[in-house]
């Protein structure tokens, strides 16, 4: 069994939990995150947003810039058998791709054991 | 590759984060999380607070990189010199593969 954890752009959720569940992997998990990647944010770009009126409240753009400079991200989890692997990395993917940087990452982990509270199943049956 | 997980007080983000900066160590992901430690919590007064606010960091490196990535977030993650109960964890588990969602490269 694997864990992939996937770090992908806010607004690609529904679009990403789609295209899993018409794959059948329907179980994950998903939480609000910060972070930031290997290159720089042009912090500048946000602050002429700012200045001109795409941004209309300086208040959206203090929120993006600060908190030691971290951008919002969506974390997703989910745990799948070991032969499933590469079919959600690819899904994840092909969703998430626009080609640029902060599109995120994915991180494929070890999981040792799975259990279902309901019944006390353990191993691949239980996921 | 490893991945390490930092839970460390909400206050000293801040300076960790800019020291792994300045160490070439710019990826990380932060996580707000709640949780107790093995005191069992905090007791103020008559209240016993056993959820305590605290910053995950999730930080992925190539394995020769986890001693100095590790000794940067125990040096500043200290509350003074010797530090205090609640100043934290850090756990490392392995990660067999990583992917790049923008180029769908292999790696870190």
């Amino acid at each position: 069994m694997k864990e992939v954890l996937a770090i992908i752009r806010m607004e690609m959720i529904s679009k990403t939990k789609e295209a899993l569940l018409k794959e059948g992997f329907a179980a994950l998990n998903c939480r609000k995150v910060m972070g930031r990647g290997k290159k720089k944010v042009d912090f500048s770009v946000i602050e002429n947003m700012v200045n001109g009126t795409e941004i209309s409240s300086p208040a959206v753009a203090e929120a993006m810039s600060e908190g030691h400079r971290l951008v919002p991200k969506r974390l997703l989890s989910l745990v799948v058998a070991d032969q499933d692997v590469k079919k959600v990395v690819d899904i994840i993917i092909e969703t998430n791709s626009k080609g640029r940087p902060g599109d995120g990452k994915i991180f494929v982990m070890p999981i040792s054991d799975v259990i279902r509270i309901r019944t006390g199943e353990t191993g691949e049956v239980a996921i | 590759m490893l991945m390490i997980r930092a839970i460390i007080r909400p206050e000293k983000v801040g300076v960790v984060l800019s020291e792994l900066c300045d160490a070439g160590f710019p990826a990380v992901t932060k996580v707000d999380v709640m949780g107790r430690g093995k005191q069992r919590g905090v007791k103020v007064g008559e209240v016993f607070y056993d959820e305590i606010p605290k910053e995950m960091l999730m930080i992925v490196v190539k394995d020769e990189d986890k001693d100095d990535v590790i000794k940067i977030i125990m040096k500043n993650a200290k509350t003074g010199t010797n530090g205090a109960f609640g100043d934290g964890k850090i756990f490392v588990s392995p990660v067999e593969e990583a992917y790049t969602i923008s180029s769908g490269e292999n790696g870190l």
